[in-house]
């Protein structure tokens, strides 16, 4: 996982998306998450993992990141499959719901940064947790250049080759004792600093207005209608199922024809 | 085991909603218990110490392909109480990165918090047991034991959504016999399908447990000694270099500064 990337895309993006308030981001995605949730028909889920490709595709996401992190949990999810599922069928709906629900957190994370995305849970959660959150997500990458440093400097003395496996577990493991250590000292010195500039136990993070209005309603609305299609099929069912391939082909040519937008006007 | 990776929608609402409300009791108690002692303190060190499982869970084992968890280490490091804040932390952070499922972040959490108490009651158990020298023995011990427990957790957990799991399906117009495309348009707009499902009833059977608990018993012990061998090279290697971190007040020895610093701090 690239925090880096996920980072620079979601501070320095600036597409439509980027501008929207970070509380109707959050809605948004609630709203998604339901929708995948809910349903039990494959092509209706299969049409919610193809809108939010199209949603990453046509606000320039860096979709080599995205589509990556989106299939990490589909691989699990195919484990899980292959060792639960009842039927071929039903394992094909945990992977596309799996992959769905990630790619509805990814989106979110690429297109807000991650003390605006903590800033609501903040205000609901206890001032030691969401202290903690923004102390993390500032830790992580600290010591995630810090492990690198130490990987690249083991690789460099042959510590990391493919075919020792217990060589490059003893040298992982030499490099995360030094990471703990380094920990340590980093953690006494963000107290220090903290304290110097008066940190008295809750830090604050300002929210950003959205930028326009009116996109923000039209995204929570689009949210809604896919929400809402998702409960007509749940509770139609019977009469509507014949008809729900539909719902995936037509996701399926608003897709192609994002990336056809994207390709010309490049 | 570390985290759950199954994803959203499988398992049934009741158990999702008892995890989201054990784990949000669990969180805030253990805030109101690390309220006692100095806060600001326990802040960065909680955020650090998250950071480093989350590094650590990015890191993999070049050629098993296996992501180390730390678990059991932060679990030492924390204490349960601390630990168990920074199991939510940690789920949350991956769950916004699609690995393991938001709606399963209450049972994340419940998981990954029991694997740092027992860790880290495990390893004290043992390092008493054994002695200061054989750290190596107490943490890998610690960690095969917890590890092979919070596994059957997740077997029991499976077990439990059994046949209440989201399995049910509905296929459209696929049969699933045939795995054939049915035209619903083919009888005419008006008569056709949009009054008569083809698949009325959605299939619903339960999750296959035996074969779940079947692999995961296998693969799960591979894990379980990566797991155990870094967890142990680890705190052996912060037991030499800073005793005091892995030992807190057990097997501690008084520290004693040089030579004419007496009193001074």
């Amino acid at each position: 996982m690239d925090v880096r990337a996920i980072d620079l895309s979601a501070t320095t993006g600036t597409s439509r998306l980027h501008g929207a308030s970070p509380v109707t981001k959050l809605v948004a995605f609630g709203l998604m998450l339901a929708a995948v949730v809910v349903q039990q028909n494959l092509f209706v889920v299969l049409a919610c993992l193809l809108a939010l490709a199209s949603l990453a595709v046509g606000m320039r996401l860096p979709l080599r990141h995205v589509l990556g992190l989106a299939a990490y949990p589909g691989l699990f999810a195919v484990v899980f499959a292959l060792a639960a599922a009842p039927d071929l069928l039903t394992g094909a709906l945990f992977v596309v719901r799996a992959m769905a629900a990630a790619l509805a957190a990814i989106v979110l994370v690429f297109v807000t940064p991650y003390p605006q995305v903590f800033a609501p849970l903040q205000r609901v959660l206890p001032e030691i947790v969401g202290d903690a959150l923004l102390m993390t997500y500032r830790s992580l990458f600290l010591l995630a250049e810090k492990f690198e440093r130490l990987r690249i400097a083991i690789r460099l003395r042959s510590g990391l080759t493919r075919g020792h496996p217990v060589r490059a577990a003893s040298a992982t493991a030499g490099a995360l004792g030094s990471l703990v250590l380094y920990a340590f000292d980093l953690s006494q010195r963000e107290y220090d600093v903290m304290r110097l500039r008066g940190y008295e136990g809750h830090l604050r993070v300002t929210l950003p207005r959205a930028a326009d209005p009116r996109f923000d309603a039209a995204l929570l609305a689009s949210a809604g209608v896919v929400l809402g299609t998702a409960v007509v099929f749940r509770a139609a069912g019977a009469v509507l199922t014949p008809w729900s391939w539909l719902l995936a082909a037509a996701a399926l040519l608003a897709l192609l024809a994002t990336i056809a937008g994207r390709l010309i006007s490049r | 085991m570390s985290h759950i990776h199954i994803p959203d929608g499988v398992l049934p609402l009741w158990l999702v909603a008892a995890g989201w409300l054990a784990a949000l009791a669990l969180v805030w108690l253990a805030s109101a218990r690390a309220k006692r002692a100095d806060v600001r303190r326990k802040v960065p060190l909680l955020g650090v110490v998250a950071a480093l499982v989350l590094v650590a869970m990015s890191t993999e084992i070049v050629p098993v392909a296996y992501h180390v968890n730390l678990t059991v280490v932060a679990g030492v490091l924390l204490g349960p109480w601390l630990g168990a804040i920074a199991a939510f932390i940690v789920v949350i952070m991956l769950a916004l990165l699609g690995h393991g499922g938001v709606t399963v972040i209450g049972l994340n959490t419940l998981m990954i918090a029991t694997e740092m108490a027992l860790g880290w009651g495990l390893f004290r158990l043992l390092a008493r047991a054994l002695g200061r020298r054989h750290v190596g023995w107490a943490a890998a011990l610690a960690t095969i034991v917890t590890l092979a427990i919070t596994t059957t957790m997740l077997v029991g957990l499976v077990a439990l959504a059994g046949g209440g799991a989201a399995t049910g399906r509905e296929t459209g117009a696929l049969d699933p016999r045939s795995l054939t495309f049915a035209n619903p348009l083919s009888g005419g707009v008006v008569s056709v399908n949009t009054l008569r499902g083809a698949e009325a009833t959605p299939a619903t059977a339960p999750l296959s447990v035996a074969r779940f608990a079947a692999v995961v018993y296998t693969l799960g012990p591979i894990g379980w000694l990566i797991e155990a061998l870094i967890t142990a090279a680890v705190l052996a290697y912060v037991a030499r270099v800073r005793p005091g971190l892995v030992f807190g007040t057990v097997l501690m020895e008084p520290v004693r500064g040089p030579l004419g610093d007496q009193g001074v701090r």
